[in-house]
């Protein structure tokens, strides 16, 4: 065990981590807005990385390209969701909430198993292949192009959110509805724009995920998990939170493998959840 | 003032409605009388599951309905009450019943350790804690291979029918009646408890913990209490299913779509009622098993589309469960407040 | 009140209804999973049984194939045989419920279903009834060790599958004076690759070979680096994974991302024998080695194989046979033979009949010696073969006399490939 078999671990972790972050910033964006934990996260993703794939299988286009086209048809389909189904459920309880996204996930999974069928989909030939080798340390070009687009999204959103006047009204938004209204920001049209960023973070990530990837209609489900951890313990409402947090499982799940035993290694992010949260309820930059 | 405290000491101790006693004791006498009509072993089985699921919704529901703390993990007690019996047995010819026993101690034990710390934890967190200690049992038991690791547990099929062993071959209606007997008890016992000073102090912890604090009621301990009770509640149907299905493996019985599922009929029925349950399990249960028997051979996944659907339509119109169709007071009461 | 106590009534003599009647024809029910992870393998299976069902009920002129050349079954006087389809979504307890439904319909028959533990419980449920379950496709070896008379099962266990793997190491160590001793075990922590994982270690135990890693890891999981990393340090011998196909894509990626260039890699099928697997992975895909007990090519020799493949794509959407529908097909094919040879749909005539089968291995589509069960229900004729990807096609390498083509050891580099 070499240190430059642990860094090789710790580039890999982080890479992944800055993914895990990414999803996990739509998912905090949305809550913070309105509330609403978005059960369903993990079937917008798996949506996106199919919006990504049927764009190069029927208008070849390569995963990378395509990912403004990704990024507004995810935007469409989350100011759909909220037109649809969250406006109605804003007001009822937590309980109601989690059952109707919950509902709208198995929605979501059924239909696309009907329409394209479990089967798994690859894209051939990407443009982004191969390996880059830094010294003895490698690193495949999927993974690092997707890490840095996605960092670069979340910086964009970061920027978005603190600086842009829009952004400045979807925080007083998330801050007080009801003030933000006297004050003349629409909160329904702020709250479908929460729902289009939310879903765009994801279509950026899964369009990258393409390039290395399978994707079927059960893929969502796993990485889902890890931006409900990386929410929770960055702290609900919390964007840049998202981003250690991810980081953190990145690493924690890589280290941790391979360090220790790689057969074990969901339990050791469970593990640092479950003690920041022991000593920090409201988890490392959390509101609430 | 006075007048409403008036109100309030004449109000009777129960609501002596004579229809819904009659209702509920014919409703019971033909539940028992219902194998004698030669029904068959399928709607034998479909009786059987909403019998237990009625049970596992108000296992959710002492946590969730009456003091308020959402469980996303609840399906880690049904696992380790199905691998208490089964264990015992099949190591060392344990009978069932007091693996029974056995698992509600175990679950028990296990609620307190998980309570302790997490029970702080508001709404999210603790959800997203209780979701991930049941997915890390999940992970555990499919490594551990003294329990069979993720093969699970096979209990050996016996000869003969047996009341010791809690197995029977020749016919599901010792079974039926078994869960049956199971379901009336957990429902006389929700009752009791919703009636009772605990669950009183129960549900001010649930509705506002800042003044049950100020009462002298120690948030902690009934939040803890209470998750014990519904982890005690649970781990027997675990335990039953496993004798029942005789196959016990970590993806059924640490499955978290039992946590879901729970959640979802408790819910859609009617959260903090004791009714609540019983309403989402009679109207869900069949819905999902016929959408899957009629629609679920094409491999289109059309049944799940429609339960999907039906979920949504439910949670957009009906937001405080079925039970709202029945229960006028129920919906009075809460706007009222 | 009278409207409630009505609605009861209606209510309990709906679900009260009698049974339905069922008339001449040969009805058999069908479990499969159809929705949650493993639902492609489940429609390929149920695709596999309607192709045998096609062939069963329809004229069709296949030499070699039994039941093709007449329309229906004709030891029943031309019954056609019709199947009832479910989705057990992978649980028991949903088997268990689909089964019985089934048998309220007044099924002869049961067949499925893939995952050993819907086939445990509802194999209980068709021993309670008398009715035979047969099954084509589930690899864990206790479905047989239970005692149970009325479950027959065509295809090969994990035991025998891995008893293929180890036979061969040992073989190439005498060929080749090679000391092949070291294993590393990779696998997803589902039952089936669980099952297959810990067959394989006590397996190796006993042939003397030492399992220096282990690795189990959460099924459909977002990244295998840590695997990967821990397998490229310990660098075994041979490297076993049982993967199914995302997860085989990824570690084939990963691994060409690391660098790890395992000497040997022999797969326990599933995502390695996909259809697509070569098609996706290309170049990458070379070297690989997987046991299988179908393998396309053999088409050309056997054309057969062929002409049931076309059949096939039809019912599937165009998709190949591969592993589990061809053992699907295989089993259900045994089945109706065997309710051919009974003459009758009485189960205990059709379970004798079972008892008695024989079906030789020339009428088959996989490589079994045939088709007769042991008393405990096992298919006793079972073989398997190893192939290996080389130029972009599998080719059996093992046993020596059936491959056609030799071993290319050791695996091809990434660089080399």
């Amino acid at each position: 065990m070499t240190l430059e078999i642990i860094l090789q671990a710790i580039v890999a972790g982080l890479m992944m981590g800055l993914i895990y972050a990414l999803i996990a910033a739509g998912l905090s964006l949305i809550f913070g807005l309105m509330g609403i934990v978005n059960f369903a996260h993990g079937e917008h993703l798996m949506l996106s990385m199919f919006t990504s794939f049927w764009l190069w299988s029927l208008l070849g286009l390569d995963p990378l390209f395509s990912i403004p086209i990704t990024i507004l048809l995810m935007a469409v389909c989350g100011v759909l969701t909220h037109y649809f189904l969250i406006r109605y459920i804003l007001e009822a309880k937590m309980l109601i909430q989690i059952c109707a996204t919950f509902g709208l996930s198995i929605f979501i999974r059924s239909v696309a198993q009907l329409l394209w069928t479990p089967d798994y989909r690859n894209v051939q030939n990407p443009l982004i292949e191969g390996r880059i080798e830094l010294g003895t340390i490698y690193v495949g070009q999927p993974q690092l192009f997707a890490s840095l687009i996605c960092l670069l999204a979340f910086i964009c959103l970061y920027w978005f959110v603190t600086k842009t006047e829009t952004g400045l009204a979807l925080q007083a938004t998330a801050q007080d509805r009801h003030a933000a209204e006297i004050l003349g920001i629409p909160s329904d049209k702020m709250f479908a724009l929460g729902w289009a960023i939310g879903l765009g973070c994801v279509a950026v990530a899964g369009s990258m995920m393409m390039n290395y990837f399978a994707v079927f209609t059960d893929v969502g489900i796993n990485f889902a998990l890890f931006a409900f951890v990386a929410v929770a313990l960055g702290g609900f409402g919390s964007i840049i939170g998202c981003l250690y947090a991810g980081i953190i499982i990145g690493l924690v799940e890589s280290l941790g493998g391979l360090l220790i035993d790689p057969s074990f290694k969901l339990l050791y992010v469970f593990a640092i959840y479950l003690l920041v949260v022991i000593y920090r309820p409201q988890g490392l930059f959390g509101r609430y | 003032m006075l007048d409403k405290l008036s109100l309030a000491k004449k109000e009777p101790v129960w609501k002596n409605n004579n229809k819904v006693l009659y209702f509920l004791g014919s409703t019971v006498l033909l539940l028992f009388c219902l194998p004698f009509f030669n029904v068959n072993s399928f709607y034998l089985h479909l009786f059987i599951m909403i019998f237990m699921h009625s049970v596992m919704a108000q296992s959710w529901n002492v946590i969730a309905g009456f003091s308020g703390q959402i469980s996303l993990g609840h399906g880690l007690f049904f696992g380790i009450g199905a691998y208490a019996t089964s264990f015992l047995f099949t190591e060392y010819g344990i009978t069932p019943w007091i693996g029974i026993i056995f698992g509600m101690f175990v679950s028990g034990i296990i609620a307190i350790l998980i309570g302790i710390p997490m029970l702080r934890l508001h709404g999210h967190y603790f959800a997203i804690a209780t979701l991930l200690i049941a997915i890390g049992f999940s992970l555990v038991f499919r490594r551990w291979d003294l329990v069979g690791a993720a093969s699970g547990l096979w209990i050996p099929i016996l000869p003969t029918d047996s009341w010791v062993a809690l197995q029977f071959n020749s016919s599901k209606v010792p079974y039926y009646y078994i869960f049956l007997t199971f379901f009336l008890v957990t429902f006389l016992l929700s009752w009791l408890l919703s009636r009772s000073k605990l669950g009183y102090r129960l549900r001010a912890v649930r509705d506002d913990p800042q003044a049950a604090l100020s009462l002298c009621i120690n948030v902690s301990n009934y939040k803890i209490i209470a998750y014990v009770i519904s982890a005690m509640i649970m781990a027997p149907m675990g335990s039953l299913f496993a004798q029942y299905i005789l196959v016990i493996d970590p993806a059924t019985v640490f499955n978290i779509e039992i946590s879901i599922v729970v959640l979802l009929i408790t819910v859609l029925g009617g959260v903090g009622n004791i009714w609540g349950p019983l309403l989402g399990t009679v109207i869900l249960i069949p819905i999902s098993e016929y959408t899957r028997i009629y629609l679920g051979g094409t491999g289109g996944a059309v049944d799940l589309i429609l339960y999907g659907l039906i979920l949504m339509l439910i949670c957009v119109f009906r937001p405080n469960g079925l039970i709202s169709f029945f229960n006028r007071d129920v919906i009075d009461r809460k706007q009222k407040r | 009140m009278k409207k409630t106590i009505g609605a009861i009534l209606a209510f309990l003599s709906f679900i009260c209804a009698p049974v339905v009647g069922y008339g001449q024809d040969v009805k058999i029910g069908i479990i499969y999973p159809l929705t949650g992870s493993s639902a492609q393998i489940g429609k390929d299976a149920v695709a596999a049984v309607n192709t045998a069902l096609d062939i069963i009920n329809n004229k069709h002129d296949i030499p070699g194939m039994p039941l093709a050349e007449n329309e229906g079954l004709s030891g029943l006087n031309g019954a056609k045989v019709s199947i009832v389809v479910g989705d057990h979504t992978g649980k028991p307890d949903v088997g268990v419920s689909e089964t019985e439904k089934m048998l309220n319909d007044g099924v002869h028959a049961m067949y499925g279903a893939y995952f050993s533990s819907v086939v445990a419980a509802a194999s209980t449920v068709t021993e309670r009834a008398g009715i035979p379950f047969v099954n084509g496709d589930s690899a864990s070896p206790k479905l047989t060790s239970r005692g149970l008379k009325y479950f027959f099962r065509v295809g090969p266990h994990d035991g025998m599958f891995t008893q293929l793997m180890f036979e061969f190491i040992q073989d190439f160590n005498k060929k080749n004076n090679a000391n092949l001793n070291t294993l590393g075990i990779l696998h997803e922590d589902t039952l089936w690759g669980s099952d297959s994982g810990s067959t394989q270690n006590k397996m190796a135990k006993e042939q003397g070979l030492k399992v220096i890693e282990k690795i189990s890891y959460k099924a459909s999981t977002t990244t295998l680096t840590s695997e990967v990393q821990r397998l490229k340090l310990k660098d075994p011998d041979v490297l076993l994974p049982s993967q199914y196909t995302a997860d085989a894509f990824l570690f084939l990626n990963t691994a060409q991302e690391l660098d790890y260039n395992p000497k040997l890699l022999i797969a326990q099928n599933a995502g390695y024998v996909d259809p697509t697997f070569i098609s996706t992975l290309g170049d990458k895909a070379e070297g690989v080695i997987s046991r299988s007990p179908f393998n396309t090519d053999l088409a050309k020799t056997i054309p057969m194989i062929g002409t049931i493949n076309e059949i096939f794509k039809k019912h599937s959407g165009g998709r190949d046979l591969s592993d589990v529908p061809a053992r699907a097909f295989t089993g259900f094919m045994a089945l109706a033979v065997a309710i051919n040879n009974a003459g009758s749909t009485d189960p205990e005539k059709i379970r004798e009949a079972l008892v008695n089968l024989d079906i030789p291995g020339e009428a088959l589509i996989v490589p079994y010696r045939g088709v007769k069960f042991g008393p405990d229900g096992q298919n006793e004729a079972v073989r398997g073969v190893l192939m290996q990807v080389q130029n972009g096609k599998y080719c059996t390498v093992y046993p020596y006399e059936l491959a056609a083509c030799d071993l290319v050891y050791p695996m091809p580099t990434w660089d080399q490939k």
